[in-house]
């Protein structure tokens, strides 16, 4: 088929009322549904699947695209007026966009991230449709130990990103590796720390311990004060601005932090398993690192929401370059794509865009199109969502509370998980109480089975341990892993002399 | 993250708290690393494999080693700062607790939730947990009372409605009827 036959072809298909109405119920499905926490878009894909059994192959492939697209902005929304973040890769989010909502611009927080999700998606399209060959080359060439010491980075990235202490931050990045271990382990399918307790047979499932940190700890943290809840204070007080483009001026005055968290985004979204949680917390530390007020990071700016945001949007781009050119995710939502389009008959491989470029090219324009609707839905709806705002915490509370058990339940609909959900709620309440961070905690009980399977993997392949230090890539990530603690070290000593001084 | 927020918009609630702090930190660290070497030994029991050089051990042993010794460094980081921090203007643990006495009230009724619900189904346990929460919270009486019956009615059974059979996700339905 000729190129411009397929684009046609899949314009036609992409632009029929069914598809539209359907991506569209997709786009508000996704924002809504990751605006809950503990609801992710991973969840939000899966339950899109079934339905999209009867539809096209476009038009499937399409809705759930949209479902994922929407989620990266709707994750944005709990994030900015909870200080939860809605899913995983909102974590950074919080870090800027809450304190600036607390600081009473709602408003502001929302239409910032709203506008450098869309102007990431759009990158991350961009670099998808020009660049996918070249980078999809460098990702599949990463072997176990690049993988392994890729994992050991980013826990160290994060380790040293978040608290006051590099020791603590470490120490909450190897617990969490070692929930992770709790059940069966990924190789053999021994159970691992279990006791015999039934409870802790299946180990933590890491949406359960997201939820518990990040929402069950959060909300207890958030009812502590009894003069607050009385006068029926909401979470988040202020202007509710509303001024969608002079924000939209104001992101694009940052084009050098908006395209390099975006391009971060691209590039991460493009290592399998690498995902948007990963892409939120990196870009964010780059613009950090980069910027020249580093310190008034975390205090409510700009910078930091445009840059966790326009990361975790465009990894939506990047995972789907190694799906489309290798048949290899580069996320479990991927994953998800990808089964979709094989129930659909279609063979997902290097062959896919040979096979089925009408296909391809409309997954692109889907990628555009679904960021539009996106754009359009949260500008018009966010008078809505800033509602949330005005409703007293004694209501809020106890209902995003049922809707975490609700999350949990989705999971494998065990209610022994619930029980996990409030003792891992009450020990981060506590952590968070003793001035640990958290979100090293939750990066390594998703990362601790990649690390662990990739770990064992490299040295099945070849038992010479030394290879993660001669492999140059291996090398090069180890010694950042290193650099980014001996940075974080330096900069903590010089603060801690300077306070003294 | 969010607790700096916290810290800025709250400072006075806040007591000097760092040599409680300190305390609770060697504590807690003294505790893990004991349990975190007794975890080390035991997994030295899990089978090693024949296919691969690291067993279902080695990987445990590998970060529970590595613990240990954050652990440690943390306790000697604690115990230096509970020499330089004064104790007089500590607040005591009690009153630790007392203070956010809303916060553990709230968890406890999520606990208290989690173990109706197989028995009462997660409708009704979600109504009662709903009513219940918002009491403790605040709504003790006249209109503030009536909302938060409507909000458990309405969110108990919607959601219960939107979750089961709209995104089809299967909740405990009781096991009394």
């Amino acid at each position: 088929m000729l190129m411009t036959d397929a684009l046609l072809s899949s314009v036609e298909q992409l632009f029929s009322l069914a598809t539209l109405v359907s991506m569209m119920i997709g786009v508000m499905a996704g924002v809504v549904a990751a605006a809950i926490p503990g609801f992710t878009i991973t969840m939000a894909i899966v339950l899109t699947l079934p339905v999209t059994f009867t539809m096209s192959p476009l038009q499937g492939v399409a809705t759930m695209l949209a479902v994922y697209v929407g989620g990266g902005s709707g994750g944005l929304i709990s994030a900015a007026l909870l200080g939860i973040p809605g899913t995983p890769s909102a974590v950074a989010t919080t870090f800027d966009a809450y304190p600036m909502a607390r600081k009473g611009e709602p408003g502001r927080a929302l239409a910032l991230g709203i506008w450098a999700s869309f102007f990431g998606a759009l990158v991350s399209a961009v670099v998808l449709i020009v660049a996918a060959p070249p980078l999809a080359m460098i990702a599949v060439k990463l072997g176990p130990w690049e993988y392994f010491s890729l994992i050991l980075f980013a826990v160290t990235v994060v380790a040293s990103l978040v608290g006051k202490s590099v020791l603590k931050g470490l120490m909450m990045s190897l617990l969490g590796l070692f929930i992770a271990t709790v059940g069966q382990d990924p190789m053999m399918g021994v159970p691992r720390f279990t006791f015999g307790i039934d409870v802790l047979a299946a180990g933590f499932p890491f949406l359960v311990v997201l939820i518990g940190i990040f929402a069950v700890s959060q909300l207890a943290s958030e009812v502590e004060n009894p003069s607050e809840l009385q006068q029926g204070k909401a979470l988040v007080s202020g202007s509710m601005q509303f001024r969608p483009f002079a924000v939209m001026r104001e992101v694009l005055s940052r084009p050098v932090n908006l395209l390099r968290s975006s391009l971060l985004g691209v590039v991460i979204g493009a290592v399998p398993g690498a995902g948007g949680s990963i892409a939120n917390l990196i870009a964010y530390d780059q613009a950090k690192r980069a910027s020249k007020t580093p310190e008034r990071f975390g205090t409510g700016i700009a910078d930091g929401v445009v840059a966790s945001e326009s990361g975790n949007s465009a990894t939506a781009g990047g995972g789907l370059i190694p799906m489309i050119a290798l048949g290899i995710p580069g996320s479990a939502v991927d994953a998800v794509l990808m089964a979709a389009l094989m129930v659909q008959g279609v063979s997902v491989g290097p062959r896919l865009i040979m096979d089925n470029a009408d296909l391809v090219y409309g997954m692109f324009l889907a990628m555009f199109l679904a960021a539009g609707m996106v754009l359009v839905f949260c500008l018009i709806s966010m008078r809505w969502f800033l509602r949330i705002t005005e409703i007293p915490k004694s209501i809020i509370v106890p209902v995003v509370l049922v809707c975490c058990a609700v999350g949990a339940l989705a999971l494998n609909n065990r209610v022994t998980d619930l029980y996990l959900l409030i003792g891992v709620g009450l020990v981060g309440y506590l952590l968070a109480k003793l001035d640990y961070p958290l979100a090293p905690l939750v990066l390594g009980v998703i990362l601790g089975p990649i690390a662990e399977t990739n770990l064992r993997r490299a040295l099945m392949a070849d038992e010479d341990w030394t290879l993660f230090f001669t492999r140059p890539i291996s090398a090069g990530l180890l010694v950042l892993a290193v650099l980014s603690v001996a940075f974080t070290v330096r900069r903590l000593l010089q603060q801690r002399a300077a306070a003294r001084a | 993250m969010s607790k700096d927020a916290e810290m800025v918009s709250r400072p006075a609630r806040e007591t000097s708290s760092e040599h409680g702090k300190a305390v609770a930190n060697v504590i807690f660290n003294a505790v893990l690393a004991a349990l975190f070497v007794g975890l080390f030994v035991q997994a030295g029991d899990l089978p090693s494999s024949m296919w691969e050089p690291l067993g279902a051990g080695s990987f445990p042993r590998l970060i529970l080693g590595a613990l240990v010794i954050f652990n440690l460094a943390i306790v000697v980081q604690s115990m230096a700062a509970l020499r330089v921090t004064d104790r007089s203007a500590s607040a005591g643990a009690r009153q630790w607790f007392l203070q956010r006495r809303l916060a553990f009230a709230t968890l406890a009724a999520f606990a208290v939730y989690a173990l109706l619900m197989p028995w009462i189904g997660f409708a009704l346990a979600s109504l009662l947990f709903l009513l219940a929460v918002q009491f403790i919270l605040g709504a003790r009486r006249g209109r503030r009372l009536l909302i938060a019956a409507l909000v458990a009615v309405i969110f108990g059974l919607g959601l219960y409605m939107l979750f089961s059979h709209v995104f089809l996700i299967s909740l405990p339905a009781g096991r009394l009827w």
